[in-house]
């Protein structure tokens, strides 16, 4: 369990890591906590013959909240989990967060780390796709904007080209009245989730529903957003519209089924858990 | 390990004499005491050294090519490439070490079961995932894996035998063509009148579980390191085992070499729970590796090779039928097990080692009349298969106490209730399999634990919550727990074999007292634990003590620590041994000071004339004169204040209640194990704290194999738990708080009345998991949950079927 060779180099600024990328091409990885990369580099089941680590490039790991909020990514996600600024504008985020493995990993790991690694079991993805985020992607030839719905192309695949890096996530302010919830299933708490859902609506004076976003993990290779069941729930109280919005999930996903889950048990759980996450969502405020 | 023939297995007359050292309990001091571990400073401070600590100059790391097929003939092997890289030293494969290494020859001693006769390492057949092909020697391991990566080799997959009971049928393809069935071993028990019991009987139940695969899963896989010197022909070897010196007598043949030639270390093993307390192939082929470089070798092993290829337990198909009478009294138990094997027996206990003693406690602590036990041995193309914490009676008693469950509610009748209705009585009894308890609280401790939780005031909450739509379960497992490993618990489970284990105790010259044993510390605190003994013993202080253990070349010789054996087999050896040293001091001491020796008192490490305060001697100064005091010592007596002897103690089993309490999120299938409460009974406790320390472990283990572990594969022979990631063991976040209360029924056969214990939270906490689930969810039905794990697809999966039921 040890990795093959590789070469490893440590850009000083993000210019210099898009022109690493672009020099080694898909033979390079980006590196920034490790916590996914190097134990599939010790398994060997990922042989990048570069690592170009963006760890240390300064200023890439803060978050600011201005009107919009920026998160840096390589704040670490037990620095998001602490930060009043984010907890304050997006709640749903360090609440998720605290299922992303242990401690441990969470000094390590990064915020952008976990967004794109891409692992459609993961809690971000699916977090950053209810929040209707904004990835932030630095190239060769400058920044651009990905659209969360646009980001994630299939199990650990992103719409990052080769010589990109992942530099930020950017929330917009919430508006109106919001609500959101987080709520997921793992076979033991920091394991990735069996089936997971992150919601957020925005709800009118009288408690009906505006805008809802409901997104799922673990039930594709990519998270998947419901919109039928976000739909029905337009112009109704959360609490009437839960249960319908967690059977509409459940008749419309195609999820997999491994030796920890079978597909039938992700496709009921996944209804129960939007429908239980809708119900709790009237007392979660804060955001979008 | 012995060569007694089947007819000297437990014939229910063959008790032990009683116990000779029967004056030290009633002046002990320290047994019973929570005395604080003397180990934990070194690893408090980090200076553990562990197998992979140990570096030695020149020394190279090996790597093993590995097969990733389940079943697949070698067509060839073609190391070019990997020896051209800068770095690898040598690649061998079995033709290399056959001029070098003799086979492992694998069997129980009883008629029924064949013998496995292989080479140590197999270059031609692969027969699971994970099997040894060519070992690489490299400069660093990263490069020996480097090494593995550039061996070219042609593999013909064949068809892998996966299906435990299919391997059964004749036309099977076969896991060794050159044993000519998969079945190693068929063995039949039968004692009383079964089918006239089952004929009458008013009830008859039947019952087919299949216990999952899970292992120990050490925080430290296995290690070896082998210095070979071939100009002295010494061998050292450094291994994570719990059986240094069975090491050295199981490897020193194949090997070639003297046992006094050899020397196995095993100083600080992080985790063995029975896996360690086997002779691994990497243990032979380290040594033959460094034999044949001429250099010293170091494996290490890495979490993917602990988990497909060291050691798998506990996997069996278990038939049970039970004829009960009409007020739900039990008659008799039948009972067939399907030991799920792997490619081949583990060495040495083979996969009996489950099967075996799962059938033998068949009974535990019910009293039934008659029963039928059969065994089958399949081999299949999985990892070998032995011997981990709570062996074979783990599944047999997960089997038999769901069972219980099971007809408890088909009656109607309480499962406290039917268990308490059939209990033996907490004397001294011989089960109907011949097993002879010597005393407990085989029921006492099941009424004390159904107190402890508030058993009917926990039924009236679990009927309210019931109507608010939760769904509380509580899970009742009571167990006996055969202990003390030796020549007569092994002929109750089933194993022939004749054996002892020793113990020395020496007065070094300033009075300070060094005992040595054949067992083995790997976090049972022994250095403290057999230090209460021996000060105990001897009437010295705690601190004048050191235990030595783990070192074949420091420690007397004896066969380890497994089986929850050490309390009694290690502590009885020094009470025998410590009381014939007292005896020399006292002798000693009565010269000295001019009086008898029935006038001499040795207290606190002082020995002193009774009735005359002021006239005594100090250990210092009676160590100092045993070697150095000339005419002052005793006249025409041996000078040396040390004795070795051995002991092979009787029967003994300790027991216990173990309650689980959970509650079942019936729309997500998760199970919150909110709390687990259990009363033991180990007779003689040497040290409450790690009795404790011991029960939490254990029941972990348990919740683990209940409802996390699984050591999976694919129909098509794809070893599915290859990482941390898939294999789940609970952590601290989903362990509950445990309650853990005590009976203390000393033995009434061994010495000092100790009983071993250590296993039997892995024996039952995950009966008591799996009937609190199956508690929680017998409001949907008629359940019965007939599989370990339980996770919450499970779960989903019992609700579906019970709601479609109705």
């Amino acid at each position: 369990m040890k990795p093959a060779a590789f070469k490893y180099v440590r850009a000083a600024t993000v210019p210099e890591a898009a022109s690493l990328l672009a020099e080694y091409g898909d033979e390079a990885k980006v590196l920034a906590g490790g916590q996914s990369l190097i134990p599939m580099m010790s398994m060997r089941l990922a042989r990048p013959e570069v690592l170009v680590d963006i760890a240390r490039i300064p200023g890439l790991n803060e978050i600011e909240a201005n009107g919009v909020l920026t998160i840096g990514a390589t704040t670490t996600q037990s620095a998001v989990i602490r930060s009043d600024v984010v907890s304050a504008f997006a709640p749903i985020i360090g609440v998720a967060l605290g299922h992303v493995g242990h401690v441990g990993n969470r000094s390590r790991g990064t915020f952008g780390g976990t967004v794109a690694h891409a692992d459609p079991a993961s809690e971000m993805p699916a977090v950053l796709l209810a929040l209707d985020a904004e990835i932030i992607a630095t190239g060769p030839s400058g920044q651009r904007t990905i659209a969360v719905e646009d980001f994630f192309v299939t199990t650990f695949e992103t719409a990052l080209a080769d010589d990109e890096v992942l530099t930020s996530i950017r929330l917009l302010a919430p508006t109106g009245n919001a609500c959101w919830s987080f709520n997921e299933v793992a076979r033991r708490h920091g394991d990735y989730a069996l089936v997971g859902v992150a919601a957020t609506a925005e709800l009118d004076g009288a408690g009906k529903v505006t805008k809802a976003r409901i997104a799922l993990s673990g039930v594709s290779d990519t998270p998947v957003r419901v919109k039928e069941a976000e739909e029905s729930l337009i112009g109704k109280t959360l609490s009437d519209g839960a249960k319908v919005a967690g059977e509409i999930v459940s008749s419309s996903i195609d999820p997999p089924g491994d030796f920890h889950a079978t597909k039938q048990y992700r496709i009921e759980v996944a209804g129960a858990i939007v429908t239980r996450a809708l119900n709790e969502m009237a007392d979660q405020k804060g955001t979008r | 390990m012995s060569t007694t023939p089947t007819e000297s297995l437990n014939t229910g007359l063959n008790i032990q004499t009683m116990a000779e050292a029967d004056d030290v309990l009633g002046r002990r001091k320290y047994i019973g005491m929570s005395v604080l571990r003397t180990e934990d400073p070194v690893f408090l401070t980090g200076r553990g050294k562990y197998t992979d600590d140990v570096h030695l100059p020149g020394m190279l790391h090996a790597a093993f090519l590995r097969s990733p097929y389940p079943h697949a003939k070698i067509l060839s092997i073609d190391k070019t490439r990997a020896l051209a890289l800068d770095g690898v030293h040598a690649v061998y494969t079995e033709a290399d070490f056959e001029p070098i290494l003799g086979h492992f020859v694998t069997t129980v001693h009883r008629e029924e079961v064949l013998t496995v006769d292989r080479p140590i390492m197999d270059s031609t057949v692969a027969r699971y995932v994970g099997q040894p092909i060519a070992v690489v020697l490299a400069d660093s391991r990263y490069l020996a894996e480097d090494g593995v990566d550039l061996i070219d080799i042609q593999w013909e997959p064949l068809e892998p035998v996966m299906d435990a009971e299919k391997a059964l049928e004749p036309d099977s393809t076969l896991v060794r063509e050159d044993l000519g069935t998969n079945n190693f071993a068929h063995i039949e028990f039968q004692r009383g009148d079964t089918e006239g019991l089952f004929e009458g009987a008013a009830h008859v139940f039947s019952k087919r579980f299949h216990h999952g695969r899970f292992m120990a899963a050490p925080l430290e896989p296995r290690g070896v390191i082998a210095d070979w010197d071939v100009a002295s022909d010494e061998l050292v070897v450094w291994s994570s085992t719990q059986i240094p010196h069975l090491i050295r007598t199981f490897t020193a043949g194949p090997l070639g070499i003297a046992e006094s030639k050899m020397r196995v270390i095993a100083d600080h093993v992080g985790g063995g729970f029975g896996m360690k307390a086997h002779v691994f192939d990497e243990e032979a082929l380290i040594p033959a590796s460094s034999k044949l470089s001429g250099k010293p070798i170091k494996w290490i092993e890495d979490r993917y090779e602990n988990l497909a290829a060291s050691l798998h337990s506990k996997e069996m198909i278990i038939y049970l039928e039970a004829a009960v009478d009409k007020d739900g009294k039990f008659l008799a138990f039948k009972g067939h097990y399907i030991g799920v094997g792997g490619a081949w027996p583990a060495h040495p206990w083979t996969s009996l080692i489950d099967t075996l003693p799962a059938a033998s406690l068949l009974p535990s602590i019910y009293d039934i009349q008659a029963v039928s036990t059969q065994i089958d041995a399949p081999l299949t193309n999985r990892c070998p298969s032995g011997a981990y914490r709570g062996v074979g009676w783990t599944p047999g008693h997960v089997a038999r106490e769901t069972f219980i469950d099971d007809i408890a509610r088909e009656m109607e009748i309480d499962p406290a209730e039917i268990r308490l209705m059939n209990s033996i009585p907490d004397e001294p009894f011989v089960s109907v399999t011949g097993m002879k308890y010597d005393g407990g609280s085989y029921s006492a401790s099941l009424r004390k634990t159904l107190e402890m939780i508030d058993y009917e005031g926990l039924r009236k909450k679990q009927a309210e919550l019931l109507k608010e739509g939760r769904y509380l379960g509580i899970g009742i497992s009571p167990y006996v727990e055969p202990t003390a490993w030796g020549s007569e618990v092994a002929k109750a489970n089933g194993f022939a074999a004749e054996f002892f284990d020793a113990a020395n105790v020496t007065v070094e010259p300033d009075g300070s007292i060094t005992v040595t044993t054949g067992c083995h510390n790997h976090g049972q605190a022994h250095y403290t634990t057999l230090a209460q003994v021996a000060a105990d013993t001897l009437g010295v202080s705690f601190e004048s003590i050191r235990v030595i253990e783990n070192d074949s070349s420091q420690a007397v010789y004896g066969t380890g620590t497994y089986a929850s054996r050490t309390a009694v087999v290690a502590g009885g050896a020094i009470m025998r041994a410590g009381k014939e040293v007292r005896e020399k001091i006292i002798r000693l001491a009565a010269h000295a000071m001019e009086v008898s020796p029935e006038d001499v008192d040795l207290a606190d490490g002082i020995a002193s004339v009774k009735g005359v305060p002021d006239k005594s001697m100090t250990m210092a100064e009676l160590g100092f004169m045993s070697y150095y005091g000339g005419s002052s010592r005793v006249p025409g007596v041996e000078p040396a204040l040390t004795s070795t002897r051995s002991y092979d103690p009787p029967e003994t089993y300790s027991n216990g209640t173990i309650i689980a309490i959970v509650e079942v999120d019936v729309e997500t299938g998760f199970v919150d194990l909110q709390h687990i409460a259990c009363c033991e009974d180990c007779g003689t406790m040497l040290n409450p704290m790690v009795v404790d320390g011991q029960m939490v472990g254990a029941i972990s283990h348990g919740i683990g194999g209940a409802m996390y572990e699984d050591l999976a594969y694919a129909d098509n022979g794809q070893f599915l738990s290859a990482s941390l990631m898939d294999y789940l063991y609970p952590s601290t976040t989903e362990v509950p708080h445990m309650e853990i209360s005590h009976i203390e029924t000393p033995s009434v056969v061994t010495e000092g009345g100790i009983k071993g214990m250590g296993e039997s939270g892995n024996i039952a906490a995950g009966a008591a998991c799996i009937n609190a689930i199956a508690d929680a969810l017998s409001s949907f039905g008629k359940i019965e949950i007939n599989k370990t794990p339980i996770g919450p697809s499970d779960v989903m999966d019992l609700i579906r079927g019970l709601r479609g039921a109705k």
